[in-house]
Formats: C-alpha cells, sequence, structure tokens
C-alpha cells in the first residue's frame, strides 16, 4: 500500500493506549501494555507474537468479550470514533456482529454442539433482522454456505458431523452472516493441517476481495500472515514492539525480536537460510524488569536497556518499532 | 435413532429378565416350604384343600424348575400373579392396580416440580453467581436437601399438619367424597397430597439446583457461549439456547440415576403420611408375610424404575443430537 493511499484511507478501527489486567489473588497480570494502533477500512492487519504475549486477550477486549478476571485497565478501542468499551448492553448487542464479528481461536468449540448448524446461523440473522421470515433466513443460510465451500445441503446437520476444516468454514459463514465491517480472526487455522489451512486461507483472500471487509488476523505464524495482511503488528509480552506493512516486516525488521521471529520460520520464496529463532523463555508477567521486557533475550542488548523501557519510535510514518537501538 | 434406544430396550428387558429371575428364585431358595409359612401365616384364613390349588397357581407346580420357571413366566406375561394372601382371593393384580397409580402420582409429580424448580433456580444461581440467592438461598437449599427424608417429613407433617393443622395428615382422598372425574374429587386429592409432595419437594430440590447450578457454570465457560454473546444474542438466548440446553445434560442422567430412590422415597413418605400407595401395600404385605403380594410389589417397582428410565433415555435423546446417527 502506498504511503498516499493510506492517508487517505479511512480509520476503521482506532485503538489507543489499551491495557487489559489479569486479577490473578492479589497480584495484577498486564497482558497487554498499551497498545495502540489502527486497522482502515479494507485492510487487513496481522497481530503476530508467540503464544502467551496477549493476543487473544486483545481480541476479546476488542468486542468487550473480556470476562472476569479480565479488566480494562485503561485505553479506548474507538470504532467509527465512537468507544466500543463505554457501550452499554443493547449498544454492544447491535454492535457484536454486526459491525464486528470474531472467530475465535478455538473455532472447533465455538460451535454450540446441541443445535444444528442451520439454527446458528439463522439465530444470529433474526437477532439482528427480526424482520426476516423462516424462508429468507433459509435462504441467506443455504447462500452463506456455498459461500464458503459446504454443500448447502448439509444445513441441517450438527457440528459433530462436520470435519474440523468444514467447522471452521461453518464458522467462518456465520461470521459473514451480517456482512460485517471487521472480522477480528483469532488464529483461525491453529488447529487444522497444512492442507485444509492453506484452503481456508485462499477461501478467505477470496471472500475479502468478494465483499471487502477489514481483517484483523492473529496468529504465531508469520510467513502464513505476510501472503494476505497488509500490514503487521508484532506484540510481545503484552507491548505492541514492532508495526509496519507486511513486505517491511518479513523482509526489513527492526526490533530484535521480530527478526527473531522472522527467523524462526521457513522463508516463503524458499532462500535457505538457517533457523535460528529467539532463545530463552517468554517473560513471566508477574515481575516485569523495569526496563526493555526483551532485554533478557536479546541478542543486540545494549546498557539502556536494562533499566529503562524504550518507547515506540517512528522511522517512517509507515513502520515503528520500540527499541534503543534505533533512537 | 436405532442403535442408541435399541441397544437401551436391550438393556432393560435384559434388567427386567434378571429382575423376574430373582423373584423365581428368592422364594425357592428359603429355608422350609414357603407354603408351609404362607400357611401358617395366613391363620386358617385358607383351608388345607385350597393349598394345591394354591400352590399351582403359584407355579409352584410339580416337575423339573425350567417348567416351573417357564409357567411362572407365562404368567407375569398374562398379567397373572396370583392371589394374595391377606386378601384372598382377590389377585395380586388387583391390589397393586389399586395401589400404584397413587406412588405413581407422588413420584412423578414431585419428580417433575422437583426438576422444574430446581433447574430453574440452578440457571438462576449460576446466572447470578456468588450473588444473594447463589450464597444464602441455594445452599439453604441443600442444606435442607441434605436432612434424612424421614426427619423432614415428620418434621413437615407435625408442623403443618398437626400443630397448625392446614393439612390433612392420612389418606389419599375424603373417603366422603366419591371417586370419579369431578372437580371436588381431585380438589380432594390435591388437599391431601399437600403434605407429601411439599415433603419430596423440599428435600429434593437443593440437588437438583446444585447440578445444574455447577453443570452450567461449566457450560458457561465454553467457548460456544462466548461465541453466543459475540453473536450479539440476547441474554435469555445465550442463557437458554446455549447454556441451559447443554447444561441440563447431565441433569437428564442424573435423573435416570436418582429415580430408583425417588420411587424408594415416595414408599417411605407413604408410610409417614398413611397414604395409600406401593409402600403401604408392601409393609402390610411384609408384616404379615404376603409372598406373593411382595414378589407382585418388587416386580412391579422395578417395572416402574425401568421404564421412568427408559423415559430418561428418550429425552437424553432428544436433548443431545450426538447420540442420532
Ligand atoms: N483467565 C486468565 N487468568 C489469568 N491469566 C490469564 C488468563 N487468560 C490468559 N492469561 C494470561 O494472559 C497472557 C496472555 O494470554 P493470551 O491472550 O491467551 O495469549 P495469546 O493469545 O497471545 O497466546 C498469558 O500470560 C496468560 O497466561
Ligand atoms: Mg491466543
Amino acid at each position: 500500500m502506498t504511503e498516499l493511499a493510506n492517508q487517505q484511507a479511512e480509520t476503521l478501527l482506532d485503538i489507543r493506549g489499551l491495557s487489559v489486567e489479569y486479577l490473578v489473588g492479589d497480584a495484577r497480570l498486564r497482558a497487554v501494555d498499551k497498545v495502540s494502533f489502527t486497522v482502515n477500512k479494507g485492510e487487513t492487519v496481522g497481530l503476530a507474537g508467540e503464544s502467551g504475549c496477549g493476543k487473544s486477550t486483545l481480541a476479546f477486549a476488542l468486542a468487550k468479550l473480556h470476562k472476569p478476571p479480565a479488566l480494562i485497565a485503561e485505553g479506548e478501542v474507538l470504532y467509527k470514533g465512537r468507544d466500543v468499551l463505554s457501550f452499554d448492553d443493547e449498544e454492544l448487542r447491535r454492535f457484536r456482529w454486526k459491525e464486528t464479528s470474531v472467530v475465535f481461536q478455538s473455532a472447533m468449540n465455538c460451535l454450540n454442539p446441541v443445535i444444528s448448524v442451520n439454527a446458528q446461523i439463522c439465530d444470529v440473522l433474526s437477532a439482528h433482522h427480526p424482520e426476516m421470515n423462516r424462508g429468507e433466513l433459509q435462504d441467506r443460510a443455504r447462500e452463506l454456505l456455498k459461500v464458503v465451500g459446504i454443500h448447502p445441503d448439509r444445513l441441517d446437520q450438527y457440528p459433530h458431523q462436520f470435519s474440523g476444516g468444514m467447522r471452521q468454514r461453518a464458522v467462518l459463514a456465520i461470521s459473514l452472516a451480517l456482512k460485517p465491517q471487521l472480522i477480528i480472526m483469532d488464529e483461525p487455522t491453529t488447529a487444522l493441517d497444512v492442507v485444509v489451512e492453506r484452503e481456508i486461507m485462499d477461501q478467505l483472500s477470496e471472500l475479502k476481495k468478494q465483499f471487502g471487509f477489514s481483517i484483523l488476523l492473529i496468529s504465531h505464524d508469520l510467513s502464513l500472515m505476510g501472503e494476505i495482511t497488509d500490514r503487521i503488528a508484532v506484540m510481545y509480552a503484552g507491548k505492541l514492539v514492532e508495526i509496519a506493512p507486511s513486505e517491511e516486516v518479513l523482509f526489513n525488521p527492526q526490533h530484535p525480536y521480530t527478526k527473531g521471529l522472522v527467523n524462526s520460520f521457513p522463508h516463503l520464496l524458499g532462500e535457505k537460510k538457517e533457523l535460528t529463532g529467539i532463545s530463552g523463555n517468554p517473560l513471566n508477567l508477574y515481575s516485569p524488569p523495569a526496563g526493555c521486557y526483551f532485554e533478557e533475550r536479546c541478542p543486540e542488548r545494549i546498557e539502556r536497556c536494562k533499566s529503562t523501557d524504550p518507547a515506540l519510535i517512528t522511522l517512517n510514518p509507515q513502520h515503528k518499532a520500540k527499541c534503543h537501538l534505533l533512537g | 435413532m436405532g442403535r442408541f434406544l435399541g441397544s437401551r430396550l436391550l438393556f432393560y428387558i435384559a434388567a427386567f429378565m434378571v429382575a423376574v429371575t430373582f423373584n423365581f428364585v428368592l422364594p425357592r431358595m428359603m429355608p422350609g416350604d414357603p407354603f408351609e409359612i404362607m400357611f401358617a401365616a395366613a391363620q386358617g384364613k385358607i383351608q388345607p384343600e385350597q393349598m394345591a390349588v394354591l400352590k399351582e397357581q403359584f407355579g409352584f407346580v410339580a416337575g423339573p424348575w425350567h417348567v416351573q420357571y417357564w409357567d411362572y413366566i407365562k404368567g407375569i406375561f398374562s398379567g397373572d400373579l396370583g392371589p394374595s394372601l391377606t386378601y384372598y382371593p382377590t389377585p395380586v393384580t388387583e391390589i397393586i392396580s389399586g395401589a400404584l397409580p397413587w406412588t405413581v402420582f407422588l413420584a412423578g409429580t414431585s419428580t417433575l416440580i422437583c426438576l422444574f424448580i430446581g433447574i430453574l433456580l440452578g440457571i438462576f444461581s449460576a446466572y447470578n453467581r456468588g450473588g444473594k440467592f447463589d450464597s444464602i438461598v441455594a445452599p439453604a437449599l441443600a442444606f435442607i436437601g441434605a436432612f434424612p427424608q424421614m426427619v423432614s417429613a415428620m418434621l413437615i407433617l407435625f408442623g403443618l399438619g398437626v400443630i397448625l393443622n392446614w393439612f390433612p395428615v392420612g389418606y389419599g382422598y375424603n373417603p366422603d367424597v366419591d371417586a370419579g372425574w369431578t372437580l371436588e374429587f381431585f380438589m380432594s386429592v390435591a388437599y391431601h397430597a399437600a403434605l407429601p409432595l411439599l415433603t419430596m419437594i423440599i428435600c429434593g430440590i437443593g440437588g437438583w439446583l446444585f447440578l445444574m447450578r455447577n453443570s452450567m457454570i461449566n457450560t458457561l465457560g465454553e467457548d460456544y457461549i462466548t461465541m453466543g454473546k459475540a453473536k450479539g444474542l440476547s441474554t435469555r438466548r445465550v442463557m437458554i439456547n446455549y447454556a441451559a440446553r447443554n447444561a441440563a445434560l447431565p441433569v437428564v442422567t442424573a435423573v435416570a440415576m436418582a429415580l430408583s430412590f425417588v420411587v424408594a422415597g415416595a414408599l417411605i413418605i407413604e408410610l409417614i403420611y398413611n397414604y395409600p400407595g406401593l409402600g403401604n401395600e408392601m409393609l402390610g404385605a411384609v408384616a404379615s408375610r404376603d409372598y406373593p403380594l411382595l414378589q407382585g410389589l418388587l416386580l412391579i417397582i422395578v417395572v416402574c424404575v425401568l421404564t421412568a428410565n427408559f423415559i430418561a433415555d428418550l429425552a437424553y435423546f432428544w436433548l443431545d443430537p450426538r447420540l442420532r446417527k
């Protein structure tokens, strides 16, 4: 995406200084720490980071779906300029799915096992369009299944009769039901084998072209993400450490953590390189250090890293990274 | 449908046959000739010459055991359980068909009411987890339910029946009222059933409430509940179609397992409230060593419990599509 195009792009979702904490006993575990970034209309933004860095926590908070012991410590989630976190129950109910739908990490378990797929598509349609009659609901449900490549005759079956890939497609179909402007996808294909993953990602690109929604795609798999995202944000231990257009992140990463992450996946273009990855273990969030959270594992650390936490530095209007080496 | 229900049905038939066989074997294994005991117990109500006829009626015919067994089975399936000794010559089946409806009414009505209220309160309790109801009323109900039923029954009997005299403490209906399909008769039945039912409901509700509450709390943590919320469905819809529907499955299983206790409870309640029914007949049959009646009663109780279990299976089958093939 060119700079010019991006300036003209309209912001859909604007996350501002969002922090989410878990109350564990007397301790407060800060799983998301002052994260800010935007998702523009029609844009696909990736959110990457190793397991436990707070991606799912962030995703839940965006639709105010977090539940105790999670709480929002600070920040705003502006959707078309209005703060989702300040919505009351009825506003939330109308916002959810109609504006933003969510495909959960455990798509395998997020279909209700005792009601038919048909009923699970129709209930969301009729909750938001009470005027639709039975026939219209059925037609729309069949159409949605067709869109994601499931034969409409399987509409009346139950989730346990679907394979893993089909369930994931069914969830995708449900997420498209109300033609939302934003779909948040939390590791949508992690539970699937590579072939099915491939099919679903291709389908997703296809659907995106067709419907033009924005996607916030969460994954720990950078190479998979790079294929369909416009920009990628990288999180480490709850903090946003780098955000840039996809090619920048993949081929010119600036933050040492991003470099490690890129190196821990085989490259798309087959260029043979030793996979180095990142040594050490993820940070213990119960006792965060005073300086940079990544210092302990960082191969390029300097004196300052131990004492002060670096700010997010703007390298160019499109590229930001949080590292002393860049300042 | 076929596979699951078929195998359950087969299981019930097998269970029934085992019960029937026990019923056949037990009197024959007792020391001494059961007929001598019966004869003594009947205290001259039966003439010696009737004894031979009686023996034959009970299937104690001469011949090898398999012939006897076959005769006995034939008798059961043709609805002939022989005559009672205490009520001789009234057939056992007649006594049972007079007593059965009362017990079924008591056990069935109390179970349905208990389940209905218990499940609703369980949903409410789980939804308002940690609230006043959940932390005060629900444990109190569980506490009451933990009392032996007999104790609660006595307390209620004396409190509401004897001291306050609000409700009758005996009989199924007022003998001055003609039994029939009249409103007066129904009112009388309801009035007399009030205390026994109240006792059974008070004793049972806490258990169902907690079972449903805990099952519901587990279910509320499932991903499909979060997805239901994320879909913007109303809270009521998520609670009922998504949570309660799934949470009810373990409850149905528990109902099937609890049914024999419910029937046993009903029998005791009948004794305490001097209520007509199988329990009262059973007490009489034991006291007067009326073996044929006792055998018949045991058999019918087994049939009742198995039937109720089968109904619970059907309910489970209806609620959980994963069982349908
Ligand atoms: N219910 C919870 N209670 C306490 N801590 C939690 C809870 N859920 C997640 N966490 C913690 O929050 C952090 C972020 O978790 P999560 O958002 O699931 O990470 P990700 O999706 O990136 O793998 C982790 O350190 C995890 O241990
Ligand atoms: Mg996650």
